[in-house]
């Protein structure tokens, strides 16, 4: 197929999310939208798909002008989207799943599950994608479920395909694999439209770029023709450093010391198991790991939100095993949430009521239980300067801002303390490049600081670049502590479950970032 | 590399970037217009009592013998089923207004005669006896429904607060000025303590308070049952289910003389409203509230007790309701019995839900239930339409309220910008 | 006047206030935990519930006499006093078409005061105000409105106050009646009683259904044990009190506690079960009648046969309360200028108070019971015998 956009505009009130935008996806390319959070590229996914109406422009489709209502109408002229939460019902089937919406049936109305299941071998055999059509959703890998979501596209006889952010819940093993099916989807005629802010994966996979900024395309190129740094110059308008710059560790004493830590959950599960690590003052420990494998009851066992079964937690020699998280931050933990807007933010209260959510009733901010709204809003006005958060006032409510600037709020509350051990738990997680540059450059700051750092993520660009060790984590063990330099596949096989011991010795100083991502 | 774009671009974020310049401002009367054709919730809230009186007039035409009788004839003269009808919506809405508000012709006679002020006053005086308790216990319910806490047991709490009230009334003597704010003291604790059994059973076992609180409402009511019947406080020579009286010392002053039965329990009101409202905005721990009350897992980050901030809750909450059952008992009723209360503690929940959980919003909320209650009444005895009329009012503003698509839909009304039509009624779905 | 409407059990003067808030909790508690339900739950809280299925009378006052009633907490719909006042305000049209009636129905205690002021400005010729719990309101009301004239229901002034009239009614009298003809009907020598609630308006009828039992032994050398209310030893009987221990629901609606009472009763041996709990002595009648022949029932308040026609092959008789003809002729004596305040006392002399006919039973009462019971109705109209339970021995 191909698509063609001409011109499309989309409005939010005074807001222009999408300002003229053409785009061309040829038949059988691959097509990358790179931009930052909030450059516009779901605006123009969803104008595409037919959620949204365009204020202005048209939509081609193998030269027809087309107009989409809703959803169904997109699908009917061949375009199908994997979004980036997936749409399967958990407790059904691969096959029923693929089916669901438009089921095959017998007479009377009878569900066809053989038809069903025949179309999903079909399916799979034809691009590579290796599915168990009786298999359980809820029971696959994430990697696999999002399979099921391109074969629901693919029964739908999608010609385009629409991929938001694909690769965010991936293991680097499953974005080759995903990379390797949308290959041999192009391959076999079928459009693709990958939607991403991975420069990485953008120079790994992509036939063509178009680069979006403040709602407009700011340039299309061709990944031979350009690199890592232009496209992300182009994303935010400037240069901007994609390696964190920082002077080796100089390690102090131990902070964190976490002994035999067991952590078992709500149903009964072992999240944690016997984990012993330390993190040294003036050190970035990074845990690495796929999401889902204890990380994140790591964190939360550390910051007192979550019981530990057994084991310690001790910061600074003070035993801080099942304390409250009150006991935490006072003991001079600082802890950046994973979920941000769940944990972090109350996102209907202002920036400056946010930024002081830990020390609410302690001076300068409150006497005699009474708040000093102005003292409160005069803080949280220099800290909209210190910690660079876009803004318009401390008075507007946090949700309304933009995922970086929300980030800033909470890396100003927590790291406004005197900070012994900074826990940060995805702490760019769907940022754009300037604000993980910020992110990393103040947990780089507060590593020279003095503090002990613990980074969990799932992101290996960015536990090589910040980590001064590595932890990888797997099934609630630590499986290997390795240095920043170790290459990416054998990080890969650490965070598949394989022991480090098992691994043949690799050589010091390999370069995994290009091996890695080099995958044709 | 081809490059589309050769200007600096923007310093701002997008979210921000598109300024309306001075040329794209719409006048100042397009803006009114705008707001007024948002569903925002002041304009939801008068929309559905509009709707409520419509739907109400919709009911004297169909339930009216007269009315019906006339447009039976309409063939022959349909000016005068139009009038009847007319005349009947009138006077029935305009006993309403005349039975909770004020009489115009009552008040004129007193101005031309110097007398009879207590009868013009007499139906805004009840309607602020009335509005009272409902303010008292509504703030409570508000508290705790903004806190994310489901208080469904005001009822229950208001009743502790009257024993405990009475109790402080028939069992010291002393002069009123001590008295009497002890009295008002002891309803509030006793108001409290009933709020802090649900309030500790969740923060310990996790028990739903809204379950706790509904069924602490029968075990309060059957307390009150037994105690009528029980000494001390069943009224001495009475076998009857009724307790002894308030003593002088123990009741609430009138506000404008002793004829009109407005008393200073609707000043505790107000004064509980701004304290509330003081509260929420200035404290800290009403700050903690609120965190909570929006995002607990939030709070909990951030090193906030969520347990004690629940059981709290559920204490003030109580409080307020003691408070409610105080007013009421020292205030007008001066005894107990098993009809004590009516429904306060349930009407409370719908002028929580009716004033957006805000303590003004609670305030007006309350005098607006306490005007078509007591209106109502008196609609009933002047024009023979049934009180009921006002329940319905009553029922259809919160349903209108409470399903604010509904609204939306009915006035083709735009989103309102901030969606605060949603975030009002976000805390219900938890 | 025509009988079209429902059941009156008088017995239940206090209860419906429960009954109302149970309806309320019952539609929040179904769907607490959801946004919808609550905000139904919310809607229904606020309608005051069943004030009144019925319509308010359409008032044509012109000029004519107005009898108005204020209910207490229960309603015009309780099937209890509040209802029969008002069925007593449409008897009194019947006689006097000239008379109309209206009422409001009170929500909360706090209602009463501003209600009859309403009623007081409205110029009501008369105004019904029902059970103690309004005493102190009605009493008030008098003092400042002498000229305007009350009647209360289930109350008694000492002193008494000249506009008001005040009704209440012996019912241990015609108890007395009943207790006699049960036990005397009894074949295996034990009946039982259960209450609504402890509250004097109840306990009468059980003390004097008791009395009654003990009268039968006394004069019959018979050892009849009546079950469900033992009267205390020590109290005093003269200024009215009904004090004892007994077997009471603490409810007057839910039928399914009826059933249960009653069927503890009759495996205790119980053979006629007494009732006196409004509608949930309707349960107590589902248990007699399911446990079959040779277990019979007396009704309470009004006469089963009418008010309770499916179960009439069971009651015996039915001890009644005359609320309905006393309000009745308050109102018609206000309205034809007789009308004196004071006191009255429903009795067996004035038939305030009275045992309805046998009807189906009227072929199973031995006519030697029947002449006794004449004799004990003179007896105790003459005051010759007392209906305190405590002046016989208990077998």
């Amino acid at each position: 197929m191909r698509l063609e956009l001409a011109g499309i505009t989309k409005r939010f009130g005074s807001l222009v999310a999408n300002d003229g935008v053409d785009l061309v996806v040829e038949p059988g390319e691959i097509h990358c939208l790179l931009g930052e959070n909030g450059a516009g590229k779901t605006t123009l996914m969803n104008v595409l798909f037919g959620l949204l109406r365009h204020d202005a422009g048209e939509i081609r489709v193998d030269g027809e002008t087309v107009e989409f209502a809703d959803p169904g109408d997109a699908v009917r002229r061949g375009i199908g989207m994997v979004h980036q939460h997936f749409m399967l019902v958990p407790v059904f089937t691969v096959a029923e799943n693929v089916v669901l919406g438009f089921e095959p049936t017998r007479r009377a109305g009878f569900l066809d599950r053989r038809r069903a299941r025949a179309d999903v071998a079909r399916l799979s055999a034809e691009f590579g994608l290796e599915v168990e059509p009786d298999a359980v959703v809820e029971s696959l890998p994430v990697g696999i479920q999002q399979r099921v979501e391109i074969l629901k596209a693919l029964q739908r006889d999608a010609q385009l395909l629409i991929l938001d952010e694909p690769t965010a819940v991936l293991t680097p093993q499953e974005i080759q694999a995903l990379f390797g099916i949308m290959r041999s989807l192009a391959a076999a005629g079928r459009s693709i439209l990958f939607i991403t802010h991975k420069l990485k994966e953008v120079m790994a996979v992509a036939d063509r770029i178009t680069v979006m900024r403040l709602g407009r395309v700011v340039g299309t190129a061709r990944p031979e023709e350009t690199n890592e740094a232009d496209l992300a110059a182009m994303m935010v308008g400037r240069s901007v450093e994609l390696v964190v710059r920082k002077a080796p560790a100089r390690p102090g004493r131990d902070v964190l010391e976490l002994s035999g830590l067991t952590v078992v959950d709500e149903r009964g599960v072992t999240v944690v198991d016997h984990v012993d690590l330390r993190v040294r003052a003036g050190e970035i420990v990074a845990l690495a790991g796929v999401q889902g494998n204890g990380q994140t009851e790591l964190a939360e066992a550390i910051t007192g939100l979550r019981p530990v079964t057994s084991g310690s937690v001790r910061v600074d020699g003070l035993d801080l095993t099942n304390a409250t998280p009150r006991q935490v931050i006072r003991a001079g933990v600082a802890h950046v949430p994973e979920d941000r807007q769940g944990d972090g933010l109350v996102s209907g209260m202002t920036i400056a009521e946010n930024l002081i959510l830990d020390v609410y009733d302690q001076r300068p901010y409150a006497r005699l239980g009474s708040l000093d709204l102005g003292e409160v809003r005069r803080q949280a006005e220099r800290k909209l300067v210190d910690f660079d958060i876009r803004a318009a006032s401390p008075t507007v409510p946090v949700g309304t801002l933009s995922g970086g600037n929300q980030q800033k709020v909470v890396v100003a509350r927590e790291l406004s303390r005197p900070v012994k051990l900074l826990v940060a738990s995805q702490p760019t997680r769907g940022l754009d490049v300037g604000s993980i540059e910020y992110v990393h450059r103040r947990i780089v700051e507060e590593r020279d600081a003095g503090a002990a750092v613990l980074i969990v993520s799932s992101e290996l660009d960015e536990v090589l670049a910040l980590g001064d060790r590595i932890a990888v984590m797997f099934r609630g063990r630590i499986t290997g502590v390795v240095a920043p330099g170790t290459g990416r596949e054998r990080i890969g096989l650490l965070m598949a479950g394989m022991e480090e011991a098992d691994l043949p010795p690799s050589a010091e100083g390999e370069d995994g970032a290009v091996t890695a991502l080099d995958l044709t | 590399m081809t490059r589309t774009e050769t200007g600096p671009p923007p310093a701002v974020a997008p979210a921000t970037a598109v300024e309306p310049g001075p040329r794209g401002e719409p006048p100042a009367w397009a803006r009114l217009a705008r707001r007024l054709v948002e569903a925002n919730v002041a304009v939801v809230t008068v929309l559905a009592l509009f709707t409520a009186l419509v739907i109400g007039a919709i009911l004297i035409t169909a339930t009216t013998p007269s009315v019906l009788h006339a447009w039976s004839q309409v063939g022959s003269a349909p000016g005068h089923a139009f009038y009847v009808t007319g005349a009947t919506i009138g006077d029935a809405y305009g006993a309403i207004f005349t039975g909770s508000v004020i009489s115009p012709s009552a008040l004129g006679h007193a101005i031309s005669t110097g007398r009879g002020w207590t009868g013009a006053f007499n139906p805004i005086s009840e309607t602020l006896v009335k509005a009272a308790p409902l303010i008292l216990a509504g703030l409570g319910v508000a508290l705790g429904f903004s806190t994310g806490v489901f208080n469904i047991g005001a009822q229950g709490q208001l009743i502790a607060g009257a024993i405990a009230a009475l109790y402080v009334g028939f069992a010291v003597h002393l002069p009123i000025g001590i008295h009497l704010p002890l009295v008002v003291l002891g309803g509030a604790a006793g108001g409290a303590v009933a709020g802090f059994i649900p309030g500790i059973l969740k923060a310990r076992t996790g028990a739903h308070e809204v379950i706790v609180t509904i069924m602490l409402n029968y075990v309060f009511l059957d307390l009150l049952t037994y105690l009528l019947t029980s000494r001390p406080f069943q009224q001495p020579g009475q076998s009857n289910a009724i307790s002894r009286t308030m003593p002088a010392t123990a009741r609430l002053p009138h506000l404008f003389g002793s004829t009109l039965r407005a008393n200073l329990g609707f000043v505790i009101a107000l004064a509980a409203a701004l304290a509330v409202a003081w509260f929420a905005r200035r404290s800290t721990l009403g700050f903690s509230f609120r965190v909570i009350g929006a995002n607990q897992r939030a709070g909990r980050t951030a090193g906030m007790d969520v347990r004690r901030v629940t059981v709290l809750v559920l204490v003030i909450s109580g409080a307020l309701a003691g408070l409610a059952g105080t007013v009421t008992l020292s205030g007008t009723d001066f005894f107990l019995s098993t009809g004590y209360g009516g429904n306060i503690g349930f009407d409370a929940i719908t002028v929580a839900l009716l004033g957006r959980n805000r303590p003004l919003g609670v305030v007006l909320g309350s005098l607006l239930f306490a005007a078509l209650d007591v209106g109502g009444a008196s609609m009933q005895v002047a024009t023979g339409i049934p009180i009921d009329l006002s329940s319905v009012i009553q029922a259809t503003i919160v349903f209108c309220i409470a399903t604010p698509m509904l609204v939306r839909e009915l006035y083709r009304l735009r989103e309102a910008g901030g969606g605060s039509i949603q975030l009002f009624m976000k805390g219900w779905s938890s | 006047m025509a009988m079209n409407h429902p059941p009156v059990p008088e017995t239940a003067p206090r209860a419906r206030r429960g009954f109302v808030r149970s309806r309320t909790l019952a539609a929040l508690a179904a769907g607490a935990l959801s946004a919808t339900s609550i905000a139904v739950g919310v809607a229904s809280a606020s309608t005051h519930l069943p004030s009144s299925g019925r319509r308010a009378p359409r008032v044509a006052h012109a000029g004519g006499f107005l009898a108005c009633e204020v209910t207490d907490t229960g309603g015009i719909n309780d099937e209890s006093f509040n209802e029969s006042a008002y069925n007593a305000l449409k008897a009194a049209k019947k006689v006097d078409p000239s008379i109309s009636y209206t009422y409001l129905s009170s929500t909360s205690t706090s209602d009463y005061v501003p209600y009859i002021n309403d009623f007081v400005n409205k110029h009501c010729g008369i105004i019904v105000t029902v059970g103690y719990d309004m005493a102190d309101a009605t009493a008030a009301a008098a003092k400042k409105y002498p000229g305007q004239k009350f009647t209360i229901v289930d109350y008694e002034y000492t002193p008494t106050i000249k506009n008001v009239l005040a009704l209440h009614y012996d019912t241990n009298q015609d108890a007395f009646l009943g207790g006699y003809l049960a036990a005397a009907m009894s074949k295996t020598g034990k009946v039982g009683t259960f209450g609504g609630q402890d509250i004097p308006t109840v306990t009468i009828y059980m003390d004097g259904f008791v009395a009654g039992v003990r009268y039968y032994d006394k004069i019959n050398h018979a050892h009849v044990v009546a079950l469900g209310w033992t009267p205390a030893a020590k109290r005093n009987y003269a200024s009215g009190s009904f004090a004892g221990t007994g077997l009471f629901t603490n409810n007057f609606t839910d039928q399914g506690l009826g059933k249960t009472d009653a069927e503890t009763l009759m495996a205790e041996g119980a053979d006629v079960i007494f009732p006196v709990a409004g509608a949930v002595g309707l349960g107590a009648a589902a248990a007699v009648k399911q446990a079959g022949p040779g277990h019979y029932m007396e009704w309470v308040d009004t006469d089963g046969c009418i008010s309770a026609k499916q179960y009439c092959s069971l009651f015996i008789t039915s001890v009644t309360k005359g609320i309905v003809p006393s309000v009745e002729t308050a109102v018609l004596a206000a309205a034809h200028g007789t009308f004196h305040g004071g006191n009255y006392i429903g009795t067996l002399a004035n038939n305030g108070v009275s045992i309805s006919p046998y009807h189906t039973f009227a072929s199973k009462v031995p006519a030697a019971v029947t002449k006794e019971l004449a004799k004990i109705k003179a007896g105790i109209i003459a005051g010759k015998i007392s209906v305190d339970p405590n002046s016989y021995p208990a077998s």
